[in-house]
């Protein structure tokens, strides 16, 4: 499902480069939940986004469901990315003069997915799914912080796509929403999405069937659940 | 909070444009505003002159204007007009007359120029329509002009008392109204228009002679000098058999009298409509940036989940376009309503019926062209900036950037570091508010020259009215005058209608049918005259010796424009030839072309001495009134004390009837000149605004950081303004630069138009100091709204906002 190789990125600053990520390999395969975690500035951000296409690694190579990323150019990568990638972001990012109902839609407009009818019919669907349907016809600016997170997973997943990353999901909800949240993404996990999740929290043993610790842009350690095995340090 | 439930579902993205349009209802207006204000200007202009250039040809070449005028000594009877008419390059030929004459209206004496008719029913020439009452005249009756009855305080079934040079003062019946698009609208000349019979002009007490052979060319495109040619070679072919032909009279072909302030109004205004247009295009394009600094992060949010460059293009270029469609929707029938205020009062300057104000459709097609594209135009460079910015740098965006600050900045204030920090926008807004700027001071700097020029007609006459006579008197009647109470004094002047004479030739002036327009003339002021002092451009004023002297005024050196200080010019006084040498060009403000020569020259020209009869037909005088009525009635003193003496007067003009009737001849032009720099103001001061609120959005998280280290929400406020002030203290110094030179041009252009010079360049401290007061204004009210609402915004809204 997605295959990084030797991937490293380097930002430019005014007192030299930054390397944020240094040589990185992993292969998730598809089906599995990962958590990426580390302290901040550690790349599990730049790591995630360059999953997500969001961002272009500086060497190496980035396959996501078959696809090299980097080789797509910004527009043909945007419409990749709405249809094999749903992106669910700490501050949930949704539209604020679209309703929660527009915003679920708003992908399956973009990529041409389903006509507006049929898209209206999923996005309840979705939002059903979530719990939230009885908050369709609402703006976001009304809906409680945990609303808006399960709005913004049920925009992640309107075009169907097999992979879902979410960056922090959890880092703005109290522990009792972020535990509900957790749950969504688990339960999208075990119904065959790949999910990949940069998040804080270390003790992720119940949700995560494997753990990515990342340290100053390297791969400290993996853990996988069941095996709770520590690698070694990976550059390779 | 629970929206409407959608039956008929519309794309999403378009639902997020009109809810963002509606979310932007300020700056949406703002745009709106002034893309509006200059397509509505575009169209009146344009619309006026394509109706009104349709108009002259259905109103003025309507009348079959005449292509030249021949002044014969004697009657131009039947056979005169055959023969013309078989001349192998005249089309038509016809007899006319013109008569100066004067009209009794209450107790005072006015203008009445009478036009003697053949024949009313079988007129080719210089035709004019009865609108009213009979057609034709009775003997001793008179049509009269529509526009002459104002002047003339009469209409129809009406009497007017008429004198003309031989006669003595008959009460004429007013039997009809005509219109006569070939004339300027009366009052704009200060004279009536009559139209008799050559019988009725017997009974006035003229011999019923006819001296004006008016005729067209058969070529209908000919230029002045082609009419010019086949007229002399008309009034050769005449004299070599026996008919003395006087003088030819050859206006501009095809040209209405006030032609030219017609094309040369709608031309300022069309060149200041662009400008405002271009000028919207750049608020266009600033405002749609800053729309796009609050939706970066919503691009960066809509490319994550799936949109593509070429949509998040589209949408916002739809954007626009909406914007610009709802512009054209508004400006195209305001654009039609201004186009009718505008014909309406150019049809009145030109005495013109409009027939047909119908506006021809690529008028509007312009007006959709510059609505629908120009803002698209405009606006498509920040759209494509926004649409390619990648979903990284979308997402990371905050705003304005520390980093565009440049080191250089750093010595300077704060506002203006803060205005430098977006430097592309910072010069958008100075190029808008300067070009805005410079354009209103420029208008109102053109008009504060006119009124300028207005007044030199006091300050360079010292005179309060002056008399024409029929027939030149002797001094005795000026001696007479100046006996009179409230008489202060009195000049006599020699005074003929003139032309620059070829040797050999027959004289050609290029004077319009109603003797006022283009004409020229000799006078002979006595060389220390008190009562003008026109300032002297080249050369030097006349002395007392120059009997061979002659000097021009600018009007009638602009005839004779390769003439030069020492140089000959060869002169006809009525047909009495004089050859004088240019001493001095004087600058005579309100006046046709004039050459001045001595008294003394002026009675040896016409062979007679100064003082005797025959010398003086012009009598200058001022009088002892502070008041005007005062004037009024030491004139009426005169005109009875002429009357009594039976001394026939053929116009006593008050010095303040000049002033009107250069006032009215070119109000419409100053009332252009502001309509448009009111334009340039709202478009100018909406940029302003915009930049302002702008300015505000994008920093509303580092204003948020400033208060979370102490800045009170006063203070953030404080710094705004001093920045909006900034910006437009800026842009009023290149204003008030740039408006130099455009001052000038359009001085030159103007005055050409209306004074045959430039008009005076004045700075208007008014101007300059009113569009500072108005930016000033602008400043407060733009930054003010914004800032307050910004500065209260609490930190974690405001750290989240954009």
């Amino acid at each position: 499902m997605i295959e990084l190789e030797h991937v490293s990125k380097v930002y430019p600053g005014s007192n030299g480069n930054f390397k944020a990520l240094d040589g990185i390999t992993l292969r998730f395969p598809a089906g599995e939940f990962v958590a990426i975690v580390g302290k901040s500035g550690s790349g599990k951000s730049t790591l995630i986004n360059l999953i997500a296409g969001i961002d272009r690694p500086s060497d190496g190579v980035i396959r996501v469901v078959g696809t090299p990323v980097g080789t797509l150019d910004e527009s043909n990568l945007a419409t990749w990315r709405g249809r094999h990638i749903g992106v669910v972001f700490q501050f949930f990012q949704l539209l604020p003069t679209l309703t929660i109902a527009e915003n679920v839609m708003l992908p399956m407009d973009f990529c041409a997915t389903l006509e507006p009818r049929a898209a209206r019919l999923r996005a309840m669907a979705l939002l059903e799914k979530v719990g939230i349907a009885d908050q369709a016809n609402k703006l976001p600016s009304s809906l409680s912080g945990g609303q808006q997170q399960r709005a913004a997973i049920a925009r992640a997943l309107a075009n169907d796509p097999p992979l879902i990353v979410a960056d922090e999901p959890t880092g703005n909800l109290d522990s009792h929403t972020a535990e509900a949240v957790l749950a969504l993404l688990v339960g999208l996990s075990k119904a065959g999405k790949t999910v990949v999740m940069v998040t804080h929290e270390r003790d992720l043993t119940q949700y995560a069937d494997r753990i990515v610790t990342l340290a100053d842009g390297k791969i400290a350690s993996q853990t996988t659940a069941g095996q709770h095995t520590v690698s070694e340090v990976s550059h390779a | 909070m629970s929206l409407h439930k959608t039956h008929s579902i519309p794309s999403i993205r378009w639902l997020k444009l009109a809810r963002d349009l509606m979310a932007e209802k300020g700056r949406i207006l703002l745009m709106l505003t002034a893309i509006t204000v200059s397509i509505i200007a575009i169209g009146a202009v344009l619309g006026s002159y394509a109706v009104l250039t349709r108009e002259i040809a259905a109103n003025y070449l309507g009348t079959n204007p005449a292509s030249a005028t021949l002044e014969l000594e004697g009657d131009v009877d039947a056979r005169i007009v055959k023969l013309a008419r078989q001349h192998p390059q005249v089309r038509e030929a016809e007899a006319r007359d013109v008569i100066l004459a004067r009209a009794k209206v209450g107790e005072d004496w006015r203008s009445l120029l009478l036009f003697v008719i053949d024949d009313f029913a079988a007129m080719r020439i210089s035709t004019f329509a009865p609108i009213q009452g009979a057609w034709p005249p009775a003997t001793g009756e008179m049509l009269i002009e529509r526009t002459a009855t104002s002047m003339l305080e009469a209409t129809v079934g009406g009497h007017v008392l008429v004198k003309t040079a031989h006669g003595t003062a008959r009460e004429v019946t007013i039997a009809g109204l005509v219109h006569d698009p070939g004339l300027a609208p009366a009052s704009q000349e200060r004279t009536g228009y009559g139209y008799i019979s050559r019988a009725t002009l017997s009974t006035l007490g003229e011999r019923p002679l006819l001296h004006e052979l008016r005729i067209t060319v058969r070529d209908p495109q000919a230029s002045i000098q082609g009419v010019e040619s086949v007229a002399s070679n008309l009034a050769r072919s005449l004299t070599d058999q026996g008919i003395a032909v006087h003088e030819i009279r050859v206006p501009p072909p095809r040209q209405h009298p006030h032609q030219r302030q017609l094309v040369t109004i709608l031309f300022m205004m069309l060149a200041f409509s662009v400008m405002a247009l271009v000028l919207s295009g750049i608020l266009v394009s600033g405002s749609l940036a800053a729309m796009l600094v609050r939706q970066v992060r919503e691009i960066g949010i809509m490319k994550t989940i799936g949109a593509r460059t070429r949509q998040i293009f589209g949408m916002y270029a739809l954007m626009v376009a909406s914007i610009g469609i709802m512009a054209v929707v508004l400006a195209i029938p305001l654009g039609w309503l201004g186009t009718q205020i505008l014909t309406k009062a150019i049809a009145g300057l030109l005495n013109f019926n409009l027939t047909d104000a119908a506006v021809p459709t690529w008028v509007f097609a312009v007006q959709a062209f510059a609505g629908g594209v120009v803002p698209l135009l405009v606006a498509a460079i920040p759209i494509a900036r926004a649409s390619r910015m990648s979903v990284r740098q979308a997402l990371d965006h905050y705003g304005v950037s520390p980093d565009s600050l440049r080191w250089r900045t750093a010595k300077l204030p704060r506002p203006a570091r803060n205005a430098l920090r977006r430097p592309t926008r910072l010069a958008l807004t100075v190029a808008l508010l300067a070009a805005g700027g410079a354009m209103f001071m420029t208008a109102l700097n053109v008009s504060a020259g006119w009124d300028r020029n207005i007044a030199k007609v006091y300050e360079t006459r010292h005179y309060d009215v002056e008399v024409r006579f029929h027939e030149a008197q002797g001094s005795p009647v000026a001696e007479r005058i100046r006996a009179l109470p409230g008489v202060k004094s009195v000049e006599a002047w020699g005074y003929s209608p003139a032309a620059f004479a070829k040797p050999g030739q027959i004289n050609v002036v290029r004077t319009y049918p109603d003797r006022g327009h283009a004409s020229f003339s000799v006078m002979g002021p006595p060389a220390d005259t008190r009562l003008i002092g026109f300032p002297v451009l080249a050369g030097r004023w006349l002395q007392p010796t120059d009997t061979e002297g002659v000097v021009l005024n600018h009007a009638a050196a602009a005839q004779v424009p390769q003439i030069r200080i020492g140089d000959r010019i060869d002169l006809s006084l009525d047909g009495k030839p004089a050859s004088r040498r240019l001493v001095g060009i004087v600058e005579e403000i309100g006046s046709s072309a004039v050459a001045y020569v001595t008294d003394q020259a002026f009675a040896r020209i016409v062979g007679t001495q100064v003082g005797a009869q025959g010398s003086a037909r012009l009598l200058r005088i001022a009088t002892h009134a502070n008041s005007p009525q005062g004037r009024i009635d030491v004139i009426r003193t005169i005109e009875q004390r002429l009357s009594d003496d039976g001394v026939s007067v053929e116009t006593a003009v008050p010095l303040a009837e000049l002033r009107t009737a250069m006032a009215d001849h070119i109000v419409i032009l100053t009332r252009a000149l502001l309509t448009m720099a009111v334009v340039m103001a709202t478009v100018g001061t909406l940029g302003l605004a915009s930049t302002m609120g702008v300015s505000v959005v994008e920093r509303t998280r580092e204003f948020a950081v400033m208060k979370t280290v102490g800045a009170t929400p006063r203070r953030i406020i404080v710094l705004l303004i001093a920045e909006a002030l900034f910006i437009g203290a800026l842009s009023w110094i290149i204003a008030l630069i740039l408006a130099v030179p455009l001052t000038g041009l359009v001085d030159t252009l103007v005055g050409r138009l209306g004074f045959v010079a430039p008009l005076p360049f004045i700075m208007s401290p008014v101007a300059a100091l009113g569009w500072l007061a108005l930016l000033g204004g602008v400043s407060l009210v733009s930054t003010i709204l914004p800032a307050n609402r910004a500065a209260r915004m609490s930190v974690a809204r405001a750290l989240v906002a954009l």
